[in-house]
């Protein structure tokens, strides 16, 4: 028993230490600089509204999230994507909607649900033909806007 | 083993049932697959992913079967898991490892081991999610981690003289620590575990060794890469460091090597046709397992594993 505990504590130090050092050092941003290679293999702007174009009726379509986006204008929501993606992928926009937090602040949002998001927009990207590693260089970019997203924690 | 099979597809059925419709929501393939010890993670290390398709504010479930053959020995494994809100998973496993080979230790001495014995063991586990998100925080290095633990228990059958002999106890408890990172944008998944143990192949072979063999804990790192090619398909590796507890025992009674044991590794693919199945087929390199009933061979061969998921 005696040998478990000096283990366990081991254990639990190691991750105390891992954790300060997560804290510390490795909080450090991953986010590389954006060039406009992504947004060129996105199709630039004519393929980000094909994308959008696809993508909208998608998530409007959805029975976990659709309620989210069918009261909106949807030209004004796909314009809004359009930007947003085009900012992201290193385009030359510049995304004048609210950012992700006010936007969101007053919906209950679950993660689950931007899981869904995910999910659709992956959905769309396959229907757009777009090669999977340059959907997950799209996705790297938005994944991290769960934290302002999800209010349902 | 068939009374467990029929309660795991029971249950399997019964999640089907009650909670087809229940929305659970993780993204493909991100609670992981089911390891040999029922921990979610790959197939032979637990990562720091809570099991099931549950994410925050959500209860999930798993069950899995597992087999390895190699040369000389064969293991089947059943087990179930449970995933709270993507923050606690407790697992339940049961393992029967094919031992035929060790009827020969009567030659060494009067063992009374029967031949055709299998080896049973019961799996406990118990994991916590402590900080980070692995699969959403793509803009940070900050991995995802957990502490865990696998209380096993072991049934030696006829073999227990052995295991006697061994000064080998019949339980033992593992303690792991895991970070684990999905680097997105290139689709790589690095998965670290440093595992506080003293058990032999795993606790197959008991818990510890009688001297001049190795009776404490030691720390042993295990590590898993994996490789994205799309949102169905995963292939990667791993490298699971092990104690050699009872190589030394062995030595002292002038056998040799013949108690030794080696690192594991494997190569794995994985699919998921959709969220509530996944298919794993390994290759596994599980090194030496009792050399001196085994003609000193490695043992390699075949591992694959099909897991439900809700």
């Amino acid at each position: 028993m005696q040998k478990f505990l000096i283990a366990a504590s081991i254990a639990v130090s190691c991750l105390l230490a891992t954790s300060v050092g997560a804290q510390t050092s490795m909080s450090g941003s991953l986010a590389t600089p954006t060039d406009a290679s992504l947004y060129q293999a996105l199709g630039e702007r004519p393929g980000l509204v094909r994308l959008t174009d696809d993508f909208l009726p998608r998530l409007m379509a959805d029975p976990r999230i659709g309620t989210f986006f069918n009261s909106g204008n949807q030209q004004r929501i796909k314009e809004q994507l359009v930007e947003q993606f085009c900012m992201l992928s290193g385009g030359p926009c510049v995304y004048k909607g609210a950012d992700m937090e006010s936007s969101h602040s007053n919906l209950d949002i679950r993660k689950s649900e931007f899981h869904a998001l995910v999910e659709v927009l992956q959905y769309s990207m396959d229907a757009q033909a777009i090669p999977f590693g340059v959907q997950n260089q799209l996705l790297a970019k938005l994944a991290p806007m769960y934290r302002d997203v999800v209010t349902v924690k | 083993m068939k009374k467990t099979s029929v309660a795991l597809a029971l249950a399997v059925a019964s999640f089907y049932g009650s909670w087809a419709h229940a929305d659970t929501g993780k993204l493909l393939l991100t609670g992981g697959v089911s390891t040999i010890d029922g921990a979610a993670g790959g197939g032979l290390t637990p990562w720091a992913v809570i099991g099931s398709n549950a994410t925050e504010g959500e209860v999930g479930a798993s069950a899995f079967a597992t087999r390895v053959g190699t040369q000389d020995y064969a293991l089947t494994v059943a087990g179930v898991a449970v995933g709270w809100h993507d923050r606690v998973e407790l697992s339940l496993a049961r393992q029967d490892f094919n031992a035929s080979p060790a009827v020969a230790l009567n030659g060494i001495a009067p063992f009374g081991v029967t031949p055709g014995q299998h080896i049973r063991m019961n799996i406990v586990g118990a994991k916590l999610r402590v900080a980070g998100e692995a699969v959403l925080d793509s803009d940070t290095w900050m991995p995802q981690i957990a502490v865990g633990l696998e209380h096993k228990t072991v049934s030696p059958g006829s073999l227990d003289s052995v295991l006697q002999f061994l000064g080998a106890k019949t339980s033992g408890t593992d303690v792991y620590v895991s970070a684990t990172k999905l680097f997105l944008a290139p689709g790589v998944l690095v998965n670290g575990t440093l595992r506080s143990t003293n058990a032999n192949q795993n606790g197959l072979l008991g818990f510890g060794s009688a001297e001049p063999g190795r009776n404490q804990r030691r720390l042993v790192p295990e590590l898993s890469v994996a490789y994205l090619l799309s949102k169905n398909w995963v292939v990667g590796a791993e490298y699971r460091f092990k104690p050699n507890n009872l190589e030394a025992l062995g030595r002292a009674a002038g056998l040799g090597s013949a108690l030794a044991e080696d690192n594991w590794k494997d190569l794995f693919v994985a699919w998921a046709p959709n969220k509530h199945t996944s298919v794993t087929l390994a290759y596994v390199d599980l090194g030496r397992i009792v050399p001196g009933i085994t003609s000193d061979r490695k043992q390699t061969g075949y591992y694959v594993s099909v897991q439900f998921a809700l």
